[in-house]
């Protein structure tokens, strides 16, 4: 039985537990509340409140997640009020001493824990729930009164819900945390003109997301999903090892799907087919009836687990905390069982309807009816127009509200008023991410332009959203190549064969001409004195004998200092 | 001298083969959906489906009718399939015949665009109908159309296969996919050409395979490989235990397809030399031709009269 009660004005949910007292914190705020330079600064809050904590005995953590931010733990009952009494105390107090080092940690984390899902990004934009996929740039120019105001408007006692399982709730504990208001999940941003749409992934595997309606059919759906992708793709046709979906609350009524499926190389374009021939038989209601009842007898099977309510809290909480309906174990047994083929179907169609598809690279699903996700802006910026210094087919544009770089067939805009952030490089180079996560990749040694136009840019975009970078490696830094291929003296192979052709005709020219100089001269003697002329006309032969013979000695000298 | 009279050219017509085709024809023409649809119904393959969506598909002008039915009967699946059928006609017609490098950009456009609208369709229709055979071969013309992939090619046919393990219309599909050209291998496709002829049963046409397999190397064969190839022993045999296995089998039966089946064994016995073996076929196709193989040839009229007149002086 799950009791409502408060802990210093906290709503806290209490759920009787044997064994060690577990305990969470959690506050609406996450990921998809930050912007694009600020990118982060949830994730460093977390980490600077739990720096204090200074318990190492027993099992605790933090997670930043997109709309929520846990501090929860196992341990004793004085475990769980020290614990989560540093944690309020040094949300209250961050830690500042603490920042470059917590900074650094953040980098190192991001680094091993691989690489994040791209579906956000292309479904919602570098913006509010697109923000998981990208880096946490934002770190770099976070400075202390920024976190404060992060946790003043975020990190509060409105804002918060506790939940406990063990005994009873631990004499002492205390939640010493800041008056605010409660914080409403962000509204969804779309990137995506039309679904289902679908975009070329860099790896083998196929990954799927769709959002539908919150409901118990929808985890059922979920669940049968797996069943068929794991039976097509694994056990009949073994173009797969793993085939996995989940279906998690987005906390505004939606719940997002998404699945995943692993392939060999050379098998990726029947894992997409498989994938795609699943997606289909779904939505088309050819759903079979054992396999919703398979997983429904899973779930309810989960359910009798003897401590459930305790288990179940952390989502309890969530909800609480997101407005949103909380079932009871029984009322969710009842709605399991209840789930018929025909919602799963219903299910299926509104997923299908908002699906987002990452196909294995050189791969596409345009054949299967999905929409190509934009890669291209759909309009040009208007202002002054610059050329590539090496490409003829691409051009700059950089005007009073945008700048473009535009192809033959398609272009990157970028709006300054929906510039999510810029990067930018002390070389001058500059990097524009939209809100809708279109990219613009500046390399000023790149354009026949002025230095100042990046000034213009700058100013356009205005100094919050710039995310300054550290200084490159110069040979790093892409300039246009260098005209003379003489100041790079060529290898061996046609560079030297053009040398020796060049030693070889010159040099007879040379000889040529001496051998000829040379004749006039024992002429001139042997027929006894010519005229001025003659020896006028020899001394000019003789000269264009040096004029010929000079490059020739000069390369021979440059190839005899080579070796 | 003795004196062999001209015979006649023979009919390229498949409802001189199968005068239902006649009557499919009409319906289509006629806009007769009712008839058309109890047709199909009665059909009891997916080779004879698929045999008779591909007379619907060749109709100029069907894809009004199959369109306005499709509208006004969305659930209905032989209308998508139709579509589908019609789709591969319009987009192979789009792409020429020519080899890749002499088709345009636009022209792949073309035909891309036509089979990605079909390939919709199909997969609505395999999606309700898993064991839709007819609409699984077609899937696999167009994963080749649509460039999808060796795997993924092979994996449409073995969800067909699960169903249907000997449709032949389907085999000679993943067949093309499989050589070479389409970016498979030899190896690739001599072995399913083999491993469908040994599974398939006896007097089914499905040894056909063999014939198309070795006319696809002969093809890609240059010079002295090419003028030996059809006369190696190993090839002969294998070309007729593939015939007495299927169309000379006592319990052959002239299933859709048969005469495609004796023209590619006249014709490759034929281009072997052994115009004995190749009289039999001629025979039994008694004034009937397919185009293919001939038209690989050259002009496919001319080229059967010109090796059955050898192949009946001879045997």
């Amino acid at each position: 039985m799950v009791e409502m009660i408060e802990v210093d004005g906290v709503p806290t949910l209490f759920a009787p537990s044997t064994g060690r007292t577990a305990a969470g914190l959690i506050f609406r705020v996450g990921q998809a509340d930050e912007t694009l330079p600020l990118h982060g600064i949830t994730h460093l809050v977390e980490h600077l409140a739990l720096h204090d904590s200074g318990l190492s005995d027993y099992h605790y953590n933090g997670e930043t997640a997109s709309v929520y931010t846990h501090f929860h733990l196992r341990g004793s009952e004085s475990d769980v009020v020290g614990y989560l009494g540093k944690v309020c105390d040094g949300l209250a107090d961050l830690p500042m001493h603490r920042l470059e080092t917590e900074k650094e940690i953040l980098r190192t984390e991001s680094r091993t824990r691989g690489g994040t899902s791209a579906l956000p990004l292309w479904r919602y934009g570098a913006q509010g729930y697109g923000l998981p996929s990208y880096p946490e740039w934002g770190l770099a120019r976070l400075r202390p009164e920024d976190l404060r105001w992060w946790v003043e408007n975020y990190f509060t006692r409105e804002n918060a819900v506790l939940w406990i399982a063990g005994d009873r709730v631990p004499d002492g504990l205390r939640l010493r945390l800041r008056p605010g208001v409660r914080r409403p999940v962000p509204k969804p941003t779309s990137a995506l003109p039309q679904t289902p749409a679908w975009y070329t992934g860099d790896d083998t595997s196929v990954v799927f997301s769709a959002v539908v309606r919150r409901s118990t059919a929808a985890s059922v759906y979920s669940g049968v999903l797996e069943r068929e992708l794991f039976r097509d793709l694994r056990q009949e046709g073994g173009y797969s090892y793993a085939a996995s979906t989940s279906c998690d609350p987005r906390g505004d009524g939606y719940a997002t799907v998404s699945a995943y499926a692993d392939a060999l190389p050379e098998k990726q374009d029947a894992v997409l087919g498989g994938f795609v021939d699943v997606l289909a038989r779904l939505r088309h209601g050819t759903i079979d009836p054992a396999g919703v009842t398979a997983v429904q007898n899973k779930s309810l099977e989960n359910l009798n687990h003897p401590e459930i309510e305790a288990a179940r809290l952390p989502g309890h909480a969530l909800n609480l905390l997101t407005g949103q309906r909380n079932l009871t174990v029984d009322e969710l047994r009842a709605e399991l069982s209840a789930v018929t083929v025909a919602q799963v179907h219903a299910v299926a169609v509104e997923a299908y309807d908002t699906a987002l598809l990452q196909t294995p690279c050189r791969t596409t699903a345009d054949w299967a009816g999905f929409a190509a996700a934009p890669t291209s802006s759909e309009c040009e910026a208007d202002g002054r127009r610059y050329a590539h210094r090496e490409d003829g087919e691409v051009a700059l544009v950089i005007g009073p509200d945008a700048a473009s770089i535009v192809r033959e067939h398609s272009c990157s805009t970028v709006h300054y008023a929906d510039c999510a952030a810029m990067m930018s490089w002390p070389d001058g180079a500059r990097r524009l991410i939209g809100n809708d996560g279109i990219v613009l990749h500046l390399e000023p040694a790149m354009w026949a332009m002025p230095y100042q136009e990046i000034g213009a840019l700058d100013a356009g975009v205005g100094p919050a959203r710039h995310l300054p970078q550290p200084a490159r490696d110069p040979a790093s830094i892409p300039r246009p190549a260098a005209a003379p291929p003489a100041a790079a003296p060529p290898a061996d192979g046609a560079g030297n064969v053009g040398e020796i052709i060049a030693i070889v005709l010159l040099g007879l020219v040379a000889a040529g001409l001496g051998l000829l100089t040379l004749l006039g001269v024992v002429v001139g003697i042997a027929s006894g004195g010519a005229e001025a002329l003659d020896w006028a006309f020899l001394g000019c032969m003789a000269v264009f004998t040096a004029m010929f013979a000079t490059p020739v000695v000069m390369l021979l000298r440059r190839r005899r200092r080579r070796r | 001298m003795t004196i062999i009279p001209a015979a006649a050219a023979p009919s390229f017509d498949r409802a001189a083969a199968f005068p239902e085709v006649q009557s499919v024809r009409t319906w289509c023409r006629q806009g007769d959906w009712d008839s058309l649809a109890r047709h199909f119904a009665q059909l009891q393959t997916p080779d004879a489906v698929y045999f008779t969506a591909d007379v619907v598909a060749e109709v100029p002008g069907v894809m009004n009718l199959l369109g306005q039915v499709a509208e006004a009967r969305p659930s209905a699946i032989l209308p998508k399939l139709l579509i589908g059928a019609r789709a591969i006609d319009m987009a192979w017609e789009a792409r020429t015949g020519a080899q890749a490098q002499h088709v345009s950009r636009e022209q792949f456009a073309e035909m891309h665009e036509f089979l990605r609208f079909g390939e919709e369709r199909l997969l609505e229709v395999t999606a309700r109908e898993p064991d839709n055979g007819a609409a699984w071969a077609m899937r696999i013309t167009n994963a080749r159309g649509l460039e999808l992939g060796q795997a993924e090619a092979r994996r449409r046919y073995d969800r067909l296969a699960k169903h249907h393990p000997h449709m032949f219309f389907a085999q000679t599909q993943l067949l093309q996919q499989l050589c070479p050209k389409w970016g498979g291998s030899w190896e690739a496709a001599f072995g399913f050409a083999r491993q469908c002829t040994a599974a398939a049963p006896e007097g089914s046409i499905n040894a056909k395979l063999i014939t198309e397999v070795h006319l696809e190397y002969w093809l890609a064969s240059r010079g002295a490989e090419r003028a030996a190839y059809l006369h190696r022993p190993e090839v002969l045999q294998e070309l007729a235990d593939a015939a007495r296995r299927s169309v000379l089998h006592p319990s052959f039966r002239p299933v859709y397809g048969w005469v495609g089946a004796h023209s590619g064994f006249a014709c490759l016995f034929s281009l072997a030399g052994e115009h004995g073996r190749a009289a039999a076929h001629f025979r039994a196709l008694g004034g009937l031709a397919s185009t293919s193989p001939w038209s690989y040839l050259g002009d496919a009229a001319q080229e059967f009269v010109k090796h059955r007149d050898l192949a009946l002086k001879v045997g």
